[in-house]
């Protein structure tokens, strides 16, 4: 049946702008880019499912293609839902561990020694590439030990009460799992703005179980996920950010748009964290900054640009004296999630990426910026740089 | 969010004046809701292509002079012509910098063609479109092959050149046709029916495949001098691969432009974008300006879309939000409006004197006369008639010009860009 509420591939006008801003159609023959995948065979797809084209997978929905529209066809929501919808759904142990962050993160904590160390020996790489198809040249983002929820509840949450105001903070399956830093610093930053965190019930935003097909699964955790944050909203003032621009973007943008979940009543609340941070500023909570020397270059993450907060953390991060911010032509880094994690697609995303990486080699920079976790591991395993978040830029300016 | 500058709309006109105002040390943001009508466009930038009797014009800024002279509501007149010149200049320095190179032939106009067959005076095409030995090969009466790949829909060559051979210019040039065909490269489901210029300027792209191309670009033109070929031969290469063609296969190539999407276009884009953020200028895409507030009779903030409630804040603002293309002005049945703030338009009469009867109406239709009004520096007016002294309009929403008829799109765009971003800066004081 043809749904009449999406039918926005009606509105192409046939002009291809989307296929020469598509970073994936700029790099490999093998896909037809969006204006074919999407609005072209959409109608046929309708139509008759049988002629589904493989090369639909080859999307990455990092939704450029859609920013370029001059007719605001949702051609990557096309592509996704047709995805799930028409493929035969195959069970992959690959694409169930890359996409069960959850599942995975908790075992792998518990026994993150180990699991860093057999990650990077040659023989289980060889192992990973051959028989689960992961890509040997990939890195692996390494396991904390234990998770940021723990490490919270031990040492940070009881101080939390002293403040008036307070953040809900989802923080995500990275700062959970691998990246506890990053939660700290957050906390720190709150904290030194006067703000007291806290840390609702969550699962997994969605986003690998959404790209690898597991849709119900994904539909599952969202209705967690806005059953939790709704409970933590009573009093509507409350504010709910995310460290993570992609979990921001699917909290809001997925769950209605492809999910067609009702997200309504977390919708206004939620943000992610330089939106937060700069009202704040706005307002006058601008506790004093020490410089923080580093010349840095800025590379902004697909789905921010899509969801537009790009210029809240130009902004929040131009008020960071001494920080020497180059602001990088926007550019896919090509990873888009679990994507760079598939040896069919390792080529193709790092092609994509590097004419990101040729900027920020030209660019010369202390430290790359961005907002989202999985740019950073694709940028930290192509480039010799570091790559740091906002959030701990911020955590070191406001460094007593 | 506070900028000195910030413009709405990101087609040559916007680009022009952010860059101009970011080079000159103003916090300059772009907003844009879609890819402009550079991506329709032949590449070509239009200064003033034909008189008002509708013959050529040769010497643009001398004819400019009287132009300017009897159109006083113009935006040529508006800027002046030293203005236009600078502009103009300005532009090209600017696509240099990000190694995009003009020809220049100075006080003169020159000719492109176009996809159809038929010569058009403009006055900067990229050195792929025009140059001093494609003129000079032309001037020797040299002898043209128009290649296509085959399979690619949106070029006739025969059509083209039984147009070419009509025009008094082509008299004694002996023209032939061929064909490419698509190097293999193992993928045998594509139909290279599907193909648009998009993908073939990536095969042009790909170094491995020259070679190729080379050895049937020879073997198709024969003996012919020169090569034309649709404007397709790369877009991140295409300056190197450009050359590399050329060397191997000893000929002259051009390129000539194709219906959209339009590589030509979208270099300049490519390259004027990533010239506004090399000098630190922000470029906000995919976002739409959804409408603005005043105070004290000036704007005060801007919000889009995207932002939803947070107000964007500028000293001065600037609309070049394009004409009824790209969506700076739209016509419903209450008439024609500018639908972001309202702003006054020029008087319209009434619709059924809109359009000319013929559609590809060489003098252009009425309705492309219609946009915006200003004052002389190009401050628009609020639905009450206020000027409005903060706010600039540029490029093709503005009304009083022609951008077919007198073949002026590109030129008034760049100018009128370039002009309101000099008064910016003297407001901001720098
Ligand atoms: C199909 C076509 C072909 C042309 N070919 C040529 C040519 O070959 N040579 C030539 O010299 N001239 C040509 N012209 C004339 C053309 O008008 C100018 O050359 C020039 O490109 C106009 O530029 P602009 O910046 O004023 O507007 P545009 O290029 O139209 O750009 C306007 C931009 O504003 C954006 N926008 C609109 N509304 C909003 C909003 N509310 N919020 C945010 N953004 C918004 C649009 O998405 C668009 O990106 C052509 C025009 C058209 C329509
Ligand atoms: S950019 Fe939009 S209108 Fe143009 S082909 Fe793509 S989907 Fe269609
Ligand atoms: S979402 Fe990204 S990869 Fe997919 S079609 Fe659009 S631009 Fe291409």
């Amino acid at each position: 049946m043809i749904d009449l509420e999406n039918i926005s591939f009606d509105h192409c006008i046939k002009c291809t702008v989307c296929t020469i801003y598509c970073p994936v159609a700029r790099v490999t023959h093998h896909f037809p880019g969006p204006k074919q995948c999407g609005p072209d065979t959409e109608r046929l797809r309708i139509k008759n499912p049988e002629l589904l084209d493989d090369s639909l997978r080859y999307c990455t929905n990092c939704k450029r293609c859609e920013i370029a529209c001059p007719s605001n066809v949702k051609i990557a929501d096309i592509i996704q839902s047709s995805k799930w919808k028409y493929f035969k759904k195959k069970f992959r142990i690959r694409d169930y561990f890359l996409s069960h962050t959850d599942l995975i993160g908790n075992t792998a904590v518990k026994y993150s020694g180990i699991m860093n160390f057999f990650t990077a020996l040659s023989p289980v790489k060889f192992f990973l590439d051959q028989v689960l198809l992961i890509p040997s040249k990939r890195i692996f983002p390494k396991y904390a030990r234990g998770t940021f929820r723990k490490w919270f509840k031990k040492f940070a949450r009881k101080k939390q009460s002293a403040f008036g105001t307070h953040v809900v903070y989802f923080h995500g399956c990275f700062v959970n799992y691998n990246e506890h830093g990053l939660g700290k610093d957050l906390v720190s930053v709150m904290n030194a703005m006067n703000i007291g965190v806290t840390i609702p019930r969550e699962r997994c935003c969605g986003v690998p179980l959404i790209a690898n097909g597991y849709i119900e699964k994904a539909r599952k955790n969202a209705r967690f996920n806005i059953n939790a944050l709704r409970k933590t909203i009573e009093d509507p003032g409350t504010r709910i950010v995310t460290t993570s621009s992609s979990c921001a973007f699917a909290l809001k943008y997925e769950y209605a748009n492809l999910l067609e979940m009702d997200n309504s009543s977390i919708f206004n609340n939620l943000n992610y964290i330089t939106r937060y941070i700069y009202d704040q500023f706005q307002a006058g909570n601008v506790p004093p900054m020490k410089p923080v020397t580093i010349r840095a270059a800025y590379h902004s993450p697909c789905h921010l640009e899509r969801m537009g907060g790009v210029i809240y953390t130009i902004d929040v991060l131009r008020r960071v004296p001494g920080l020497d911010l180059q602001i990088l032509h926007s550019e896919c880094c090509g990873i888009a999630g679990t994507y760079g994690f598939k040896k069919e697609y390792y080529d193709v995303s790092q092609k994509v990426g590097s004419a990101l990486f040729k900027r920020i080699e030209k660019a010369r920079p202390d430290f790359v910026i961005t907002d989202c976790e999985t740019c950073k591991w694709q940028i930290e395993m192509s480039t010799p740089y570091k790559v740091l978040h906002p959030v701990s830029i911020l955590a070191r300016a406001f460094e007593k | 969010m506070n900028y000195d500058c910030l413009i709405i709309g990101g087609g040559i006109s916007g680009l022009t004046c952010g860059i101009r105002c970011q080079s000159a040390g103003l916090s300059t943001a772009i907003l844009s809701a879609g890819m402009s009508a550079l991506h329709f466009s032949s590449g070509s930038i239009d200064l003033i292509g034909y008189d008002r009797a509708r013959r050529i014009v040769h010497s643009p800024f001398e004819y400019l002079k009287e132009f300017t002279g009897a159109m006083p509501d113009h935006p040529y007149a508006h800027c002046g012509v030293d203005t236009v010149r600078e502009a103009l200049v300005f532009l090209r320095d600017t696509l240099k910098a990000e190694e995009l190179e003009i020809y220049d032939n100075g006080e003169r106009n020159h000719f492109h063609v176009t996809g159809m067959g038929t010569l058009k005076p403009t006055y900067f095409s990229q050195r792929s479109v025009f140059n001093d030995s494609i003129r000079q090969a032309f001037e020797r009466r040299a002898k043209i092959a128009v290649l296509n790949f085959e399979g690619y829909r949106d070029f006739y060559p025969e059509l083209a050149i039984s147009n070419l051979l009509k025009n008094e210019l082509f008299k004694n040039v002996e023209i032939v046709t061929g064909r490419l065909v698509f190097p293999d490269y193992g993928d045998p489901e594509k139909n290279p029916f599907e193909y648009r210029s998009i993908d073939i300027a990536r095969i042009f792209d790909t170094i491995q495949y020259l070679d190729e191309i080379a050895e049937q670009i020879k073997r198709e033109a024969g003996d012919a001098e020169f090569v034309a070929m649709p404007a397709f031969i790369g877009i991140n290469n295409y300056k190197k691969h450009h050359q590399i063609l050329q060397m191997l296969t000893g000929k002259l190539i051009y390129e000539i432009p194709t219906l959209p999407p339009s590589i030509l276009g979208m270099r300049l884009d490519d390259a004027l974008k990533s010239r506004f953020a090399d000098l630190g200028g922000v470029l906000i895409a995919g976002d739409k300006v959804m409408g603005g507030d005043f105070l004290d009779g000036v704007l005060d903030h801007v919000h889009t879309q995207n932002y939803g409630t947070t107000r964007l804040r500028a000293r001065a603002f600037v609309l070049s939000t394009g004409s009824f293309f790209s969506g700076g002005l739209v016509s419903d049945s209450g008439g024609m409006r500018e639908p972001v703030l309202n702003l006054r338009m020029s008087a319209t009469s009434p619709r059924n004197t809109w359009y000319s009867p013929q559609f590809l109406d060489r003098k252009g239709h009425p309705f492309f006369e219609f946009g915006v009004e200003t004052t002389g520096k190009l401050n628009p007016f609020d639905a009450e008639g206020k000027v409005i002294e903060n706010m600039f309009c540029t490029g093709a929403i503005l009304a009083h010009y022609n951008p077919i008829g007198e073949g002026s799109g590109g030129g008034v765009a760049v100018s009128t860009g370039y002009y309101a971003a000099n008064q910016i800066i003297k407001a901001c004081g720098k």
